[in-house]
């Protein structure tokens, strides 16, 4: 009987049943029956137990592993182990009953019982627990998430032995944690990890970086966003609950800049495949680049002893994690620093970027200008890109600057496009006009490593159009600056005045984005560099800057949400007082164009009437738009070009304005 | 290399400020009075090319032709240091040497019958550059070569340059002291017309001016024509550093010019400049002077600072056509936006009313190689209307000499005046009309100018 009992709580499952079935057993003592019982769940809910322990275990693992299972990994291996150490003390009770018991066959049931008792706590909550992981399927740092629940609790036993339970599967976690953050790996064959590669399917739905967070993106954050080629992304659902989402993010970007300094995209594009591989291979070290080890110099053993010391469950509180992280993440962030702006000398790329997709270096995109309008003004042909470098060259040669290094990044690039067969396109169709150079131009710039991280595919192609649109403005401007000695030696006073006036227009954008814009923004980019070392900061302070640099140059439309401009930040056109411009644009082109073709007195006044009312029309149409922007920041911006356009108050007196238009142009 | 400008020197005068002129440039640029590119500046990415061409073993050559009928000038400066500098094919000095003697007609007839030398200089010159944008002709308007031959070489370069844009720098004699240049105001007015005529561009360096702002705003007694020449260069090397050194905007001459000059005829600029220091003040009571983009925009616009002498306008009618300013030195460039804003708020300059107006500002930077006494400095190039009554001057005191139909001997026997003195009339009616149309463009009813008839 006691034997049966013995055997029963050993977890030998035929006794178990048979016990079940024999019923009418005869029982020693009246009350025997019913401990019987007791024991008897005592030893289902410890056979529960130990079937998901041998069914977790490491010979479970493999061969699951090897049938192609899913719902294995090392974190429910090392709950096993856990489990099945807390467990020891289980059994070696059971051994000593049995030895008591049969040195004395006086022991009645309820001594065995007595012992076993106090083991039924910890088989209750053990078993919600693997209930909890069966029904609710969870796995990896779930798991983790999970235990951590279980630790606060008022069972003194029980809360030790989870303690211990814990402290196996922490010992996964921090093991997997550890090689992510020093060495960018993962050790994480099942997808365990909060930190996953973007290359796998993963049903769940990924948080993307930071700024889903905030409902609506802005341009800002757009601009910020930098798609690592790493291709890691945290997976939300994994995120144990007691790492706020900061610091996972952190842990993320830690992994994300050790695996940065690893390889250089250029390299790894040829070997793309291991990088997405290596997930599944953690031993194969990706040794193409000695740098990454060179991150910690001599702080390798000692942030690694660290992480190592979170493993005893005691000293593993979120607090210290951050604590450590924080400290590496701050080595990290130097050491990118050091990198990005030190060695691949950052702060010279950025006056490059102003020289180059800003137009700062005036005279050299002159001289491209006149070796490359009759090119750009007509679509753009198969050969278009080959003569526009060449032209870039000779252009370079000319104003001295071929032999600079710097010259060699940049190149340029003239889409073609297939002309529309169909397209005997009437007059005012616009898809002639779209392809033409002016609005298909790129500028492409050939950064240093580590720079991708600052000047991603998003943030070239917005400077693009950056230069797209001060490229215009200088032709335009240059234009009619060509005509200007022949007005002055023309006799005709009225169109003289015309081409002053569209000249007044242009050099005065000109000025307005150049100085007000361009400069002004440009060295508050400087003063925000030179004070910070941190390039996390640095990083969104160049966001900043784009970002402000696009909307006041009108380029997009920083929405005050509600509003049918939707902050959509690629739509460029949207943008009223751009199209102004662009219409204006357009008038000084034809206007320019125009110039030889008049000969008669009468076909110039024509010609004057009709390009002075568009004028008028379209001044006009600008200063009215100020009203309807006045509460968006892009009204603030207009208002600054008007007050140089309208300095001597004579266009909104020629505009003859309505009332509340001529009190806003007051500034 | 794109944009070059070739400065032609004439006379006394022009020689005398295009040597400083060279000398400041050279300094700027590091170049050694040999035109050798000194050690520190090897690395600069300023543009030399501009004004300077490169020589086969490398030294630096200025795109200066000097020319004059008598010697003393250049002789001068061929003893300088800076001998070695010049091209000395580009240095022609008449046979002869016997200058001018002072007569507009005598300089231009000797242009003429020099014309086949010096033009084939000047376009040796030009066919020595890729891209010429255009000339800068140094010359005083008062003297004979300067202003004689000055004004020959004005009106054939637009002959046979059409295309190129053709700016001077002009020194208008001073008026305050009586000169020992009798004939001064016949010079003056005759060479007045080609100015308007056949410039494109007139920078007025009205020595009257020089000297007001020599003795009160650098308390030097009786300044020195070197003194007075140093503030000339200045003005000149400030009103070329934009094209000198890499910027973002106003790359090249027109673009400067351009926007300044609206119609065809008021091309005449005033400049000024701020801070001025005199070299002897540097030592010994060095003022600390706070410069800020405003202080220096606001001090601009201050009669006192212009290079031109103007008569008070007491009615106040008179206006700016256009204003650029240039502004050298360390600046923080959102002060440009508040600056503009506080001097439309406060009405300190006011503007033509029949078109569109402002104050361009051109940032510009600065030779690393000169010690700047100011953080910020500033060159105005403003067009203005009152610029006028210099010219009325100029009317009135060459109408004085023309009652007593004094001193005309010396012209009657140069044979452009041996049949009759029209060119006087014609020139004259010139200068009045040009009087006449910028007190008309300070007025509405410019927009309805007729050149043809100088009427509204």
């Amino acid at each position: 009987m006691i034997h049966d009992a013995l055997l029963i709580l050993w977890d030998c499952s035929q006794i178990k049943t048979t016990g079940r079935e024999n019923n009418g057993i005869a029982y020693a003592g009246q009350g025997d029956a019913e401990i019987f019982a007791r024991i008897n769940i005592i030893a289902q809910n410890h056979h529960r137990i130990q079937c998901f322990v041998e069914g977790n275990g490491f010979q479970a693992r493999k061969t699951k592993t090897a049938s192609g299972l899913k719902m294995c990994g090392l974190y429910s291996q090392a709950l096993s182990e856990g489990i099945s150490e807390v467990l020891q003390s289980y059994k070696k009770t059971l051994m000593e009953v049995e030895s008591l018991v049969i040195g004395n066959h006086n022991y009645t049931l309820s001594f065995v019982y007595s012992y076993v008792e106090g083991f039924q706590g910890l088989f209750h909550t053990l078993n919600k627990i693997i209930t909890t992981i069966e029904e609710r399927k969870r796995f990896g740092c779930q798991i983790l998430s999970l235990l951590h629940q279980y630790i606060l609790t008022g069972d003194q036993k029980v809360h030790d032995a989870i303690l211990r339970v814990f402290a196996y599967i922490n010992k996964v976690f921090v093991n997997q944690l550890c090689t992510w953050l020093l060495y960018g790996e993962l050790m994480d064959p099942y997808h365990e990890f909060f930190v996953v590669s973007q290359g796998h399917d993963i049903s769940d739905t990924y948080l993307s970086t930071p700024s889903t967070t905030t409902c609506d993106k802005s341009l800002v954050s757009t601009l910020q966003e930098t798609t690592l080629e790493s291709g890691y992304i945290l997976n939300a659902n994994m995120i144990p609950y007691f790492v706020p989402l900061s610091l996972a993010q952190e842990i993320l970007f830690i992994g994300r800049t050790v695996i940065l300094f690893g390889v250089d995209p250029k390299k790894m594009k040829k070997n793309n495949s291991i990088v997405l591989n290596r997930t599944l291979m953690p031993l194969q070290k990706c040794g193409i680049d000695s740098r990454r080890f060179t991150i910690w110099e001599d702080k390798e053993a000692q942030f690694h002893e660290k992480l190592q010391k979170l493993k005893s469950p005691e000293v593993f509180e979120v607090c210290n994690l951050r604590r450590v992280i924080r400290e590496i993440k701050q080595c990290v962030t130097k050491h990118l620093w050091t990198v990005a702006v030190e060695e691949a000398q950052l702060i010279h790329e950025l006056k490059l970027m102003k020289d180059f997709y800003l137009l700062g270096r005036g005279e050299l995109f002159l001289e491209l200008l006149r070796l490359t309008a009759h090119m750009l003004d007509k679509p753009t042909a198969r050969t278009s890109t080959r003569d526009m470098n060449h032209a870039f060259q000779l252009a370079t040669r000319a104003v001295f600057l071929s032999n600079n290094a710097d010259i060699e990044k940049f190149s340029f690039e003239l889409p073609y496009v297939k002309p529309n067969v169909s397209g005997n396109s009437s007059f005012n169709d616009d898809s002639s006009t779209v392809f033409d150079g002016w609005s298909s131009i790129i500028l492409k710039y050939d950064f240093k490593w580590p720079l991708h991280l600052l000047f991603t595919p998003e943030v070239l192609a917005r400077y693009n159009d950056m230069f797209r649109l001060l490229l215009r403005i200088k032709k335009t401007q240059h234009d009619l600056h060509l005509l200007w000695k022949t007005y002055k030696q023309s006799t005709s006073f009225s169109m003289c005045q015309l081409h002053n006036k569209l000249m007044f227009l242009m050099d005065n954008l000109q000025h307005y984005l150049q100085a007000d814009v361009l400069e002004t923004n440009f060295s508050r980019l400087m003063d925000a560099v030179n004070r910070t070392n941190d390039f996390e900061k640095l990083k969104k302070a160049h966001a900043n800057f784009l970002a402000d640099i696009l909307s006041q140059s009108f380029l997009t439309v920083t929405s005050s949400a509600e509003s049918d401009y939707s902050g959509d930040t690629a739509d460029s056109l949207n943008n009223p007082v751009f199209c102004n411009i662009m219409d204006l644009l357009k008038l000084c082109h034809s206007f320019c164009s125009l110039n030889e073709a008049v000969t008669d007195k009468e076909a110039e006044d024509y010609y004057i009437k009709g390009y002075s009312d568009r004028f008028n029309t379209l001044v006009k149409q600008l200063m009215q738009l100020l009203v309807s922007l006045r509460d968006r920041p892009c009204g603030v911006y207009l208002a600054r070009l008007l007050m140089r356009l309208d300095y001597n108050r004579w266009l909104s007196g020629e505009a003859q304005l309505t009332q509340s238009v001529t009190n806003m142009l007051r500034y | 290399m794109p944009s070059e400008m070739i400065t032609l020197q004439l006379g006394q005068c022009g020689n005398q400020i295009g040597f400083e002129f060279w000398k400041q440039l050279c300094i700027e640029h590091g170049i050694s009075p040999e035109g050798i590119l000194e050690e520190y500046a090897s690395a600069g990415s300023d543009r030399k090319d501009v004004f300077f061409y490169q020589a086969d073993d490398d030294h630096y050559i200025p795109r200066a032709v000097l020319l004059d009928l008598e010697p003393r000038v250049i002789h001068t400066i061929m003893n300088s240091p800076y001998a070695k500098l010049y091209n000395p094919e580009n240095v022609y000095l008449s046979k002869h040497g016997g200058g001018a003697g002072n007569n507009w007609a005598s300089g231009y007839a000797q242009g003429e019958k020099l014309n086949e030398e010096v033009f084939d200089i000047i376009n040796r010159e030009a066919d020595g550059s890729d891209n010429l944008e255009g000339f800068v002709l140094c010359h005083s308007i008062a003297g004979g070569t300067g202003s004689g031959m000055g004004s020959y070489i004005l009106e054939h370069l637009s002959d046979r340059f059409p295309k190129k844009l053709v700016q001077t720098y002009s020194v208008f004699p001073n008026l305050d002291e009586i000169s020992d240049v009798v004939v001064q105001p016949y010079n003056s007015l005759l060479t007045l017309k080609r100015l308007t005529e056949s410039a494109d561009c007139v920078m007025v360096l009205d020595n009257t001016a020089l000297n007001r702002i020599a003795s009160d705003r650098l308390h030097i007694q009786n300044p020195s024509f070197a003194q007075i020449n140093t503030l000339v260069s200045t003005i000149m090397s400030a009103s070329t550093a934009t094209l000198r050194y890499p910027s973002y905007m106003n790359n090249d001459l027109i673009s400067l010019v351009a926007p300044l000059i609206p119609t065809p005829r008021l091309h005449f600029l005033m400049t000024g400049y701020t801070p001025l220091t005199a070299d002897h003040e540097l030592n010994t009571a060095p003022k600390i002077r706070k410069t800020t983009v405003l202080d220096v925009m606001q001090r601009l616009l201050q009669p006192k600072n212009m290079m031109v002498s103007l008569s008070p306008d007491r009615t106040n009618q008179h206006c700016y056509i256009s204003i650029l300013n240039i502004i050298q030195g360390e600046v923080d460039p959102s002060q440009v936006h508040k600056s503009l804003q506080r001097i439309r708020e406060r009405k300190l300059a006011s503007f033509i009313p029949w078109g569109p107006a402002s104050i361009q500002v051109a940032l510009s930077r600065r030779s690393p190689y000169v010690h700047a006494s100011h953080k910020v400095s500033g060159l105005l190039l403003a067009n203005h209307t009152n610029i006028s009554s210099l010219f009325d001057r100029c009317l009135q005191q060459f109408d004085k000499l023309r009652k007593r139909e004094a001193f005309l001997e010396v012209f009657r026997k140069e044979p452009m005046f041996k049949e009759s003195l029209e060119e006087f009339d014609e020139s004259r009616g010139v200068v009045d009309d040009l009087v006449q149309e910028y007190q008309a463009a300070a007025t509405p009813d410019y927009v309805h100018w007729n050149p043809e008839s100088n009427q509204i």
